[in-house]
């Protein structure tokens, strides 16, 4: 709301900024969005669909590590993948000497431009998975079997039928994909790939314009309604309601041999550019950096558990008051209620530095109120799990609203007619039926925190460190080798984390499916 | 089971929430934006000679002076210290900032190097300087920065974002010497003369400089020490396929920029503040710098180190940084309308 005020206020340089550089930003946001999600669809989608559908070697360990992307923050792949374009020197010092030097800046733009996404796609790519490969699981068998009765192909089945019904997750999953790439400014920077979000730091900060900034930030935030709109009017009126027989999960196919492994090398792309090149990568410089200073040089036990405790603590409320929130959303349909659930999402789309800076403002005005009675918040740990809760309450509502929407509300309405209180109804029917979804917002939360930069860095009490602000510490100072260690930490925790949940949620899913098979 | 789980959640935030609170030491607080290693090692010898504890908030420094802003009176805050002289200019007109109680403190440091109502001073300097291959240009090829506009440059010069801080601290040293016009028409030149666009580090810079993607970089001094010192072996080669050059010698000087302290005007503990300061400037700590951060060392008559030594004489700009910082904005504009991105 208070970037909101800012758009109408007269702003020093705007016309400055739309004459020089808004469209380049803007182009730029574009481009990198579009080739971002498509890109992360590509590697999702496929992958998905092949772990929720069929039987293959190493299917059940595949299914989990595709998450493990997640772990890896875009300002690590952002620097590991830069790394990269090194390899294509030599190439475009050729095309510089033979060819000509504007096939070389073609060359150049091209490398950079496509390693910047595959950078991004590579780590953002398990949002889209972990939806679609949710709604694959869920599709009831019927449409599928009458399709493939019908003698449609496999790839037909897919592209027709199974893909349309997994919009509403594509459209969750790419949404989230759209918001992290917005927001980032570490991986874009090394690029040098100006876009919204960097133009609204230099503006702020470099050029003293605080309300030309907001109104870019307001830019970004109409962007994204945008697209929040345009996806709804889309889906218009049809509802994605599993009906009858929805748990009825279809039996995993077996495929031949020869297609087994078509399947296999299909689900190791993904895997192999998100997870074991960077990991591989950061593996290198840690032990160069081991050889050189020896065990024992860096002490991360402390940020690890303040880090640590710090992430998991705010995932788990903020995860409670999502579900308390979109239920209370559900219940009524009142605009108000819609509204603010709206509002509340778009803190994802608005940078970390600029969420900072709000909250400074709200903790510092209640601080000059509370002077008398209260001791000081700013800057103590409750005004950065404040900060995380504007900033990334997206997650756990848009995960757990497409679980919902997905329940129907038969069952609700079932409890409500007979006599329970919405409240009961909700902690008795809702909230044990959406377990996978809540558990999966609380995961995906834990991750996010424990990998969020510039909140921590900017509201963090004194002395605070995580292993976050570390690794950024000192890839700041360009100890890259240094750097690789507490990188690769964050990337085991969340890795055990991700690797956590995926086990129990096979495990619900399997008791679910026993429970059938009883029933039956 | 679910009660003892919701107290052990209750107890486990109480922890964390208060935990920053529960502090008995003498102590000052310090905001700063310098990621140095180093500084962790100063800090420990300052509470080890003094017995005072130096707390640290490490963030951004534009972020450093909204979070000062906000917090204002309350703020735990009792020193500022940033790399660039534009911050501590822009922390001072925010009015964050308070004034030294006695100028001897800062006697040591050249006035060019500090503000004139002794608001901050620095404590290390940095030249921004032309990095060349050895193998593929002479020095006398190179003579000012101003001479990176020459059509000779064409698709060779390396040089990172104007984003970043250093460069916007450089374009403002073109504004001084040849006005906004000269300066537009500089940018406009050398972005044509670039060998790629604007990307990645000053040390990205020297690393393409070494593999022959461009002939010239423009970096700051420190990163080629902290290249020839670095772990991994393809740094090193980096390093020693290039030379410093430093613009500018035959006229006004190479370009520096500081890293420098302020003490905070709300400050309660002002008088260790300053102790603070007069720690980082004694000779002691000054000698330290040059070996570890490649820094060269605010006060006169210190020491340099064997690599600063052999990258050659500098001879700095005397332009005082504080007026500088004040024309930050509007290098932002120019190179907006250069279109260096």
């Amino acid at each position: 709301m208070a970037v909101l005020a800012y758009l109408f206020q007269p702003a020093a340089e705007w016309t400055h900024l739309v004459r020089t550089v808004l469209a380049t930003y803007t182009w730029n946001t574009v481009i990198v969005v579009f080739g971002v999600v498509v890109l992360s669809m590509l590697l999702a989608v496929p992958s998905a669909w092949f772990v929720s559908r069929y039987e293959f070697w190493g299917r059940d360990w595949l299914s989990w590590a595709l998450v493990l992307p997640l772990a890896i923050p875009t300002y690590v792949s952002g620097f590991v993948f830069y790394r990269g374009t090194e390899a294509a020197t030599d190439f475009l010092i050729w095309v510089k000497l033979n060819v000509g030097i504007d096939a070389y800046f073609a060359a150049e733009l091209g490398i950079r431009y496509g390693l910047l996404m595959i950078a991004l796609a590579a780590v953002l790519y398990p949002y889209v998975y972990l939806a679609c490969r949710a709604s694959f699981a869920q599709q009831g068998k019927g449409p599928i079997e009458a399709a493939r009765c019908l003698g449609r192909s496999r790839k037909s089945v897919f592209f027709s039928v199974a893909l349309p019904m997994a919009r509403p997750a594509l459209a969750a999953g790419g949404l989230l994909v759209v918001m992290e790439v917005i927001n980032d400014y570490g991986a874009v920077n090394i690029f040098g790939v100006p876009t919204l979000t960097e133009g609204i730091f230099r503006t702020w900060f470099n050029m003293g314009d605080k309300v030309s900034a907001l109104r870019l930030a307001g830019v970004v935030m109409f962007v994204v309604a945008g697209l929040l709109l345009i996806e709804q009017f889309l889906r218009g009126r049809a509802r994605y309601v599993e009906t009858e027989g929805a748990l009825a999960v279809p039996q995993r196919e077996c495929l031949e041999r020869w297609r087994q492994l078509r399947v296999l090398l299909w689900c190791l792309v993904p895997l192999v550019i998100g997870f074991c090149i960077p990991v591989i990568r950061l593996a290198s410089w840690a032990v160069m950096y081991l050889k050189e200073n020896g065990w024992g040089s860096l002490p991360f036990g402390e940020a690890f558990l303040r880090g640590t405790g710090l992430a998991v603590v705010t995932a788990i409320v903020v995860t409670l008051i999502a579900t308390f929130f979109i239920y209370a959303v559900r219940l009524k349909r009142c605009h108000y209620r819609r509204c603010a659930n709206r509002v509340a999402n778009l803190g994802y789309t608005m940078p970390g530095t600029v969420v900072a800076v709000g909250v400074m403002a709200v903790f510092g005005a209640f601080d000059r109120a509370s002077e008398a009675f209260l001791p000081v918040i700013s800057g103590t740990l409750l005004a950065i799990a404040f900060a995380y809760f504007v900033r990334f309450f997206a997650i756990p509502s848009q995960l757990i609203r497409s679980g919902m929407d997905r329940m129907g509300k038969p069952l609700e309405e079932a409890s409500r007619v007979l006599g329970e209180r919405p409240l009961n109804t909700f902690l008795r029917v809702n909230v044990p039926l959406l377990r996978g979804a809540i558990f999966a917002a609380a995961m995906l939360m834990f991750v996010d925190i424990l990998k969020e930069l510039p909140l921590t860095l900017i509201l963090r009490p004194a002395n605070f460190e995580t292993l976050a602000t570390i690794a950024f510490s000192l890839a700041k100072e360009g100890r890259l080798q240094a750097c690789a260690l507490p990188s690769l930490m964050i990337i085991a925790i969340s890795g055990i984390g991700l690797a956590f949940m995926q086990r129990w949620m096979s495990h619900l899913d399997r008791v679910t499916s026993r429970k059938e098979d009883c029933e039956c | 089971m679910r009660k003892s789980f919701v107290t052990s959640l209750g107890a486990l935030c109480l922890l964390f929430f208060c935990s920053p609170v529960l502090q008995a030491q003498e102590s000052i607080t310090l905001y700063t934006q310098r990621h140095y290693g180093f500084d962790e090692k100063v800090h420990a010898q300052f509470e080890e000679k003094t017995g005072i504890k130096v707390n640290v908030v490490k963030a951004g420094a534009d972020e450093l002076i909204a979070r000062l802003g906000e917090e204002g009176e309350r703020t735990p805050a009792d020193l500022f210290m940033t790399a660039d002289a534009g911050t501590l200019t822009r922390a001072k007109e925010a009015g964050v900032l308070g004034t030294f109680s006695n100028p001897e403190l800062t006697a040591g440091v050249p006035d060019f190097l500090k503000d004139a109502d002794g608001a901050w001073t620095a404590m290390t300097y940095r030249a921004r300087v032309i990095m060349y291959a050895h193998d593929r240009v002479k020095p006398e090829e190179l003579s000012t920065y101003e001479a990176l506009a020459d059509d000779k440059w064409r698709a060779r010069v390396l040089i990172r974002s104007s984003s970043n801080v250093y460069n916007q601290s450089l374009m403002t040293t073109i504004i001084e010497a040849n006005g906004a016009d000269g300066a537009l028409e500089w940018a406009k030149a050398v972005r044509k003369n670039m060998a790629r666009p604007p990307q990645g580090s000053d040390r990205d810079q020297i690393r393409s400089v070494a593999k022959g993607l461009g002939d010239i970089a423009v970096a700051n001094t420190y990163y080629l020490g902290l290249l020839e010192t670095s772990e991994e072996e393809t740094d090193r080669k980096a390093a020693a396929a290039v030379k410093v050059f430093f613009p500018n010698n035959a006229g006004r000087g190479s370009h520096v920029n500081v890293s420098g302290v302020g003490v905070v005007g709300v400050s309660k503990k002002k008088e260790l503040a300053e102790k603070f300061v007069a720690f980082l400037l004694s000779p002691e700590v000054q000698a330290q710098f040059p070996e570890n951060t490649f820094e060269y060392p605010a006060v006169e008559s210190i020491e340099l180190s064997e690599q600063q030594k052999r990258w050659g004489e500098l001879k700095a700009d005397q332009v005082p940084l504080s007026t500088l910082g004040k024309r930050n904005a509007e290098a932002v504009r120019l190179f907006n309308e250069a279109g260096w991105e």
